[in-house]
């Protein structure tokens, strides 16, 4: 046993009953065809006042005394996959600076730089930059029939003086109910502020970690009903975006802010669109704006798959009202997004098992990956930006690599569905990586891997079995006589079509894969887990029913963590 | 949506000729089609292949296992194809002109429901005395429905199960399946040669919605199987199992009886004596292929034994036709799978006798799949005898399940070994116990979406819906039996385009007017097809009106209770997890209480009411069944003594493996009963390791349980399950809790590893 962690404390915060208006159908019939609305466990977002650069920047251990950094990029860039896509070279690009350093985000173009119409309406309301904007509305005195009741705390403003710019603030959904929780309070139960909507439940929220200070923070909210509210928490003032779906219709599963921008913010809607809003911009009926004839046009075609469908552009001249931009990636519904580090790429994974890499500057899709059967459900970076770790219904934790476009390796360790990931920065890097999921089976899993490690040559595998060829035809060989199509030949997972090649990846066999094993796994919950969060001295969970676990991390009493080449931070020995 | 039930379909099958034909009661205020068949509003003329069809199946209480079950199998397109094609297809003139004597009787006639079905046998035989037809004569006549039951308002109860099941009566065609047409096959009456009856009546009427009376079809099962001949509630997985097998037996029984016939004389085979327009040839041709089912459902597994006194592994191999997997609390079908391949030692009073050293001795073992079947019928093992209790119990776990799976637990031989399969079927368990309840499946048709098929009742659903039944606190309804089918990396994706697609349609017809309801917004994946927008809602019901026009299926999903009208089976333990949510507020449990109450009041009037129909049916049932009997030992002697004999041939063939195994499988489903079950898993627990290996079911519910309460322990500590190297375990062990700390250990976790290692 080398580092223990130890649950610090569980909050738990109570499911609000429906709302009075909404009587609650008790249904005696268990085979009820009634859909249930959309909804989504605890999630937390998390934010810490102090003037600290953006999480994932300053957490590269660059101090550490690595001797092997110079030989990092040149194993990377001799991947033989390098040249087959566009993506190779923007991440090894990057991937040269060995750790982006947060001045590499400066190198990234904003988002929408080009476009003179954009940028036209931000620097006039650019005045006084140190002055934030607050949205229109009072939400404790709103009547709009959205919101059912604000509740702040009663010693609200000496809470929020007492507050320790140190300190973190937690935002958590819980049904109908968002909570502003003070997680460094010593009454950190009783909530900040707490508001109750009527009938929707927030799904989602985010926080952008650009504008906070210590007297604004905003926190874009995506709800069920599609609706999406910006909410400034100190001055309890609100603005309703999307309302009642005018733009999108479809419940809001997913939101963050884009990178380093103040305003917009990126919605991946239910029924798989991206919309980047301006919380600043007034609603109007979007029409689609795309050039190209809808790819729903061709269904037929097998590039439909790999194409994105830009119905409105970043690039578009009509930039009065929102969205901003408006992409179709699939017709699936979207699980989960994630921005890369360098501000460059978007992770987005799917409900029907799909795993792209987009360009969300240029607005091009890059890749198509695939899990190994089953919907993904939660993705994140590394810290640095090279490795994409994707969690999903096939029990598995997949680790995908930028810079060779490809499968790294399979986690195996999960009893259930994955439902969270997250890398752990204090735990990371140039050549290590940590990270942790948590997922339906309760349980929290830690997982170690380095770059040696994943450059082990796979032909090693002992259960490999002939090559994908052969197998291919033997499983023709194999098909069944006179029965459907659907069933006539077996999975070839090697069958990309030719022509998207390029972009659609083949799953990988099982035979030709890494497997990882997890370096700790624990059953934390009762209930199935669904959020998980790292931070500098404690690991964070929540579950479907409201439990927030924070667990302190191991006491540094053994040395601080000092990663070597050698010894993983697979502990904190 | 009432009086529509009066009329006929013709809207539903608008390019078939039966269109103009029938005797339509056009009810000038008939409000609402059913779902299903505004599903069906735009569908082309009808299909041969019967993928177009969606009858519902009379429940005659409690058969409810067997309705689930078949539906299933139906819409298995290679299952439905080859019942229908072997040993050969009725012509279709055969199954148009029903008048013809000499042809099958099959209930093609259009004639309002029910009149032409009694003309067509003896009126007061066969079907009417021992279904208990009383409860639906009234519901025949087609009057009857719209105005409702009487005494209730048919407001309140339009949504309810139990309405639509009556509904669906009504509305009809029903098909009456009490004839036989086993001699057109040329085989012996059986419960294949039923199975088929109804298959193909099904296919051959007219109308694509109806209710099919499986009438003949049970009495075979109830003849043949003393278990299934009580009216009491049975296990679908049992039934599924003996049905597979029985068919197996019945095709091979057959396929012998024709190489004999045709190799004995060549031209007197059955085909002719029958006097049936089969072709003889093409009989022969597709006989030959008796092995259908085993190449449907049939995987090998393989068990390696390794002894750990002379470290001598032996492999066997075992086919099996479904796999019954042991299930955890929060586990996924994957991982159940996994746990199923897991090592697990022989030891103790499991020794296992090992032929190199001779004796029983400690060993380790593991089944991995060897050879994956086409259709895999996943059974969860929701029933688990407890020693306890002395009886099995339900168990409530939430084990989630994916659209798409493939299998982990495969031998490094394997062919195909990541072969993806896509779940087609799932048979979903409602109620508190093993012992009663009620059996739905929701099934994914070919391009209708997914349907629910609770008895007589067939509902479109949505995707989305096929998720509520993982299980869990509080939920009655949970999956029993998943069917997972081949598939292909590509038809999944045209599917999900075309989900999509149907979706984004949906959406873009829908006026975003109503944003707030939550239906607009569906649940994912939800909106996957163009149904949602009409799947109905069940508002409150008032419990008593409900049950009033329940006068016909003694099952029914509301019964879902701890409480079951059969009170001596009635287990007088609370089934639901005593464990609470600690999220409920009090409101929540007034509203509990007063669900309680409201349930309870139901339960009692069911239960009087399945009380008296139970009783009202046993004798009638026991009455026909008697007068059956009769009819049946003169004409079936000569083809039982045939059948005897051909068993007696064939087990004198071990040669052949197949058959083989499917005939130990059969001997193993007679024992299947629960009783049965109690009394083998004390057998195990004295019982030596080899006797395990008799039971090809590969139900690995005779997969011993060492550790009863190390279990959970073990696989605490073993989180991962990696291939053949084992080198990750190592450190695994460190986080095992200390059994003193455990409390302690409950809020921490810690690391061991100092480095993780790649597995290859």
């Amino acid at each position: 046993m080398i580092g223990t962690y130890v649950l610090r404390d569980d909050l738990h915060l109570a499911t609000p009953p429906p709302h009075p208006s909404e009587a609650p159908v008790h249904n005696p019939n268990p085979l009820a065809t009634t859909l249930s609305p959309p909804s989504a466990g605890t999630k937390l977002s998390l934010v810490v006042l102090a003037p600290r650069q953006h999480s994932y920047s300053r957490l590269y251990k660059l101090d550490t005394t690595t001797s092997t950094r110079s030989q990092v990029p040149p194993s990377i860039q001799e991947s033989p996959h390098e040249t087959n896509s566009q993506a190779s070279d923007a991440g090894s690009h990057h991937a040269n600076g060995v750790a982006p350093t947060p001045s590499n985000e400066l190198h990234a173009p904003a988002f929408g730089e080009g476009n003179p119409s954009l940028a036209l309406l931000n620097g006039k309301e650019a005045k006084d930059p140190l002055k934030r904007r607050k949205p229109k509305s009072n939400i404790v005195k709103s009547n709009s029939s959205f919101v059912s009741r604000v509740i702040p705390h009663e010693a609200l403003n000496k809470r929020l003086q007492e507050h320790s710019t140190d300190g973190i603030y937690a935002f958590a959904n819980i049904n109908r109910a968002l909570q502003w929780l003070d997680l460094s309070s010593p009454t950190k139960e009783e909530h900040m502020t707490k508001i109750l909507f009527t009938k929707a439940h927030a799904l989602c929220h985010d926080i952008n970690h650009v504008t906070k200070s210590s007297n604004h923070i905003d926190i874009a909210m995506g709800f069920s009903t599609g609706d999406i509210i910006w909410y400034e928490p100190m001055s309890q003032k609100y603005v309703r975006i999307n309302k009642n779906g005018v733009i999108n219709n479809s419940a809001v599963v997913s939101i963050r802010w884009v990178p380093s921008s103040e305003n917009h913010f990126l919605a991946a809607h239910m029924d798989g669109s991206l919309v980047v809003y301006d919380k600043e911009k007034e609603d109007a009926l979007f029409i689609a704006e795309d050039q190209a004839p809808a790819p729903e046009v061709a269904p037929h075609e097998p590039e439909h798959k790999a194409a994105l469908a830009i119905k409105k552009s970043v690039n578009s001249k009509n930039q009065k009202t929102n969205p901003v931009a408006y992409w179709k990636i699939s017709n699936s519904k979207t699980n989960d997004f994630s921005f890369s580090p360098d501000c460059r790429h978007l992770a987005v994974v799917s409900e029907d098992g799909s795993f792209r890499i987009i360009d969300y500057l240029k607005e091009q899709l890059l890749h198509v990956f695939n899990s190994y059967y089953g919907g993904l459900i939660c993705v994140c970076w590394s810290p640095d930006g090279r490795y994409v770790v994707t969690g999903g219904q096939d029990d598995l934790v997949s680790i995908w690599s930028l810079e060779e476009s490809m499968l790294v390796a399979r986690c195996q360790g999960h009893n259930s569905w994955v439902t969270a990931c997250a890398f752990d920065p204090w735990r990371c890097d140039e050549r290590n990586y940590r990270f942790g999921t948590v997922g339906e089976d309760c349980r929290l899993l830690l997982w170690d891997f380095s770059v040696g490690m994943l450059h082990r040559p796979r032909a090693a595998s002992v259960r490999q079995r002939g090559s994908i060829a052969s197998a291919t035809l033997k499983m023709q060989r194999t098909r069944t006589d006179g029965s459907t199509t659907r069933l006539r030949s077996s999975s070839n997972l090697t069958a990309a079509t030719q022509d998207d090649a390029e972009v659609v990846h083949p799953v990988e066999p099982r035979a030709r894969t890494a497997i990882l094993p997890p370096v700790m796994a624990k059953k934390i919950d009762e209930h199935p887990l669904c959020w998980l969060g790292f931070e500098e001295d404690c690991i964070i969970t929540s579950c479907n029913s409201g439990h927030i676990r924070t667990y302190d991390r191991p006491k540094e009493g053994a040395g601080s963590d000092t990663p070597s080449t050698t010894s993983a931070s697979a502990s904190n020995s | 949506m009432t009086s529509f039930f009066g009329r006929f379909k013709p809207g539903t099958s608008p390019a078939s000729p039966a269109s103009a034909n029938p005797p339509t009661k056009k009810d000038p205020n008939a409000p609402q089609p059913t779902p299903l068949e505004k599903l069906l509003v735009d569908a082309g003329p009808i299909r041969a292949d019967g993928s177009d069809k969606f009858f519902g199946f009379e429940n005659f209480g409690s058969t409810c296992y067997c309705n689930s079950i078949v539906q299933c199998l139906y819409y298995s397109v290679p299952f439905r194809e080859q019942v229908i094609n072997y040993p050969s297809r009725s012509p279709p003139e055969a199954l148009e002109r029903p008048a013809n004597g000499a042809l099958p009787r099959l209930n093609t006639d259009l004639l309002a429901n029910g009149n032409g079905r009694n003309s067509a046998i003896s009126p007061g035989g066969g079907r009417n005395s021992m279904s208990g037809p009383s409860p639906r004569k009234p519901a025949t006549t087609p009057g009857a429905a719209p105005t409702g039951p009487p005494g209730t308002k048919p407001e309140d109860n339009k949504e309810s199960p139990e309405y639509k099941k009556k509904a669906a009566m009504a509305a009809g065609p029903i098909l009456a399946m009490d004839y036989e047409n086993s001699q057109a096959y040329g085989m012996s009456e059986s419960l294949f040669t039923s199975l088929k009856d109804i298959f193909e009546a099904v296919i051959a009427h007219r109308s694509r919605i109806g209710v099919v009376s499986p009438n003949k079809f049970l009495e075979i099962l109830r003849r043949d199987n003393e278990v299934f001949r009580t009216p009491m509630h049975q296990d679908a997985h049992e039934f599924l199992n003996l049905l597979l097998n029985e068919v197996v037996e019945n095709v091979e029984h057959y396929s012998k009886n024709r190489i004999t016939d045709v190799s004995e004389s060549d031209s007197n085979g059955l085909t002719v004596t029958s006097g049936k327009v089969v072709p003889d040839q093409s009989s022969t041709f597709s006989a030959n292929n008796s092995g259908w089912v085993h190449e449907l459902f049939e995987g090998t597994l393989t068990s390696e034994t390794r002894c750990l006194t002379c470290e001598n592994t032996s492999q066997r191999d075992e086919a099996f036709l479904d796999l019954s997997v042991d299930l955890d609390q929060h586990s996924s079908v994957t991982s159940c799978l996994r746990k199923f391949s897991e090592e697990e030692m022989l030891c103790e009073r499991n020794k296992f006798h090992c032929d190199n050293c001779g004796g029983l001795q400690e060993a380790e073992k593991r089944m991995k799949i060897k050879r994956l079947p086409k259709i895999l019928a996943l059974h969860l093992k929701r029933f688990k005898y407890t020693e306890d209790l002395q009886r099995l119990q339900k168990l409530f776990h939430r084990v989630v399940y994916p659209y798409y799976l493939r299998l982990f637990n495969t031998t490094d031989d394997a062919e195909d070994p990541d072969r993806l399969y896509e779940l087609y079927a799932v048979v979903v368990h409602i109620g508190g116990g093993p012992y009663h309840g009620h059996y739905v499946s929701i099934i994914k048709t070919q391009d209708r979406g997914w349907l629910l098929f609770d008895d007589e009742m067939v509902e479109p659903v949505d995707k989305a819906y096929v998720r509520n039944f993982f299980g869990g606190e509080n939920v009655l309804a949970c999956a029993y039996v998943l069917f997972y089918q081949e598939t292909t990396l590509e038809a999944m994706q045209k599917e999900q385009e075309a989900e999509g697609l149907a979706a984004a349609k949906e959406a873009s017809s829908q006026v975003p007017v109503e944003p707030l309801s939550p239906k607009s917004n569906g649940n994912g994946v939800a909106n996957g097809h163009s149904h949602t927008a009409f799947s109905p809602t069940t508002p409150v019901v008032e419990v008593d009106d409900q049950f009033a026009s329940l006068n016909h299926a003694a099952t029914a999903p509301v019964t879902a209770e701890p409480h079951h009208p059969l009170e001596n089976m009635v287990t007088s333990i609370p089934i639901l997890s005593p464990k609470k949510s600690n999220v409920g507020t009090k409101k929540e449990k007034a509203d509990r209480a007063r669900e309680e109450k409201e349930r309870k009041a139901a339960e009692k009037e069911l239960e009087k009411q399945a009380k008296a129909k139970r009783k009202e049916m046993e004798v009638k049932r026991r009455e026909n069944y008697r007068k059956q009997e009769e009819d049946l030992r003169q004409a079936l002697a000569a083809s039982k003594a045939s059948a005897a004999e051909e068993d007696a041939k064939r087990k004198d063939e071990p040669s052949q493996t197949a058959p083989d195994a499917g005939e130990t499988q059969k001997e193993n489903v007679h024992l299947h009963s629960k009783e049965k079950e109690k009394e083998k898993d004390k057998e195990k627990e004295k019982g030596g390791g080899l006797s395990r290996f008799r039971h090809s079911s590969m139900s690995i519910r005779h997969k011993p349980k060492f550790w009863p309460g190390a279990a959970k322990e073990k696989h605490e500590s073993e989180n991962e399950v990696h291939g053949s190297t084992g080198g990750g375990t190592d450190s695994e062990q460190t986080q095992t809790p200390d059994k003193h700390e455990k409390e302690k250990s409950k809020n921490r976790f810690s690391l061991g590893r100092k480095k993780s290692t790649f597995h290859l």
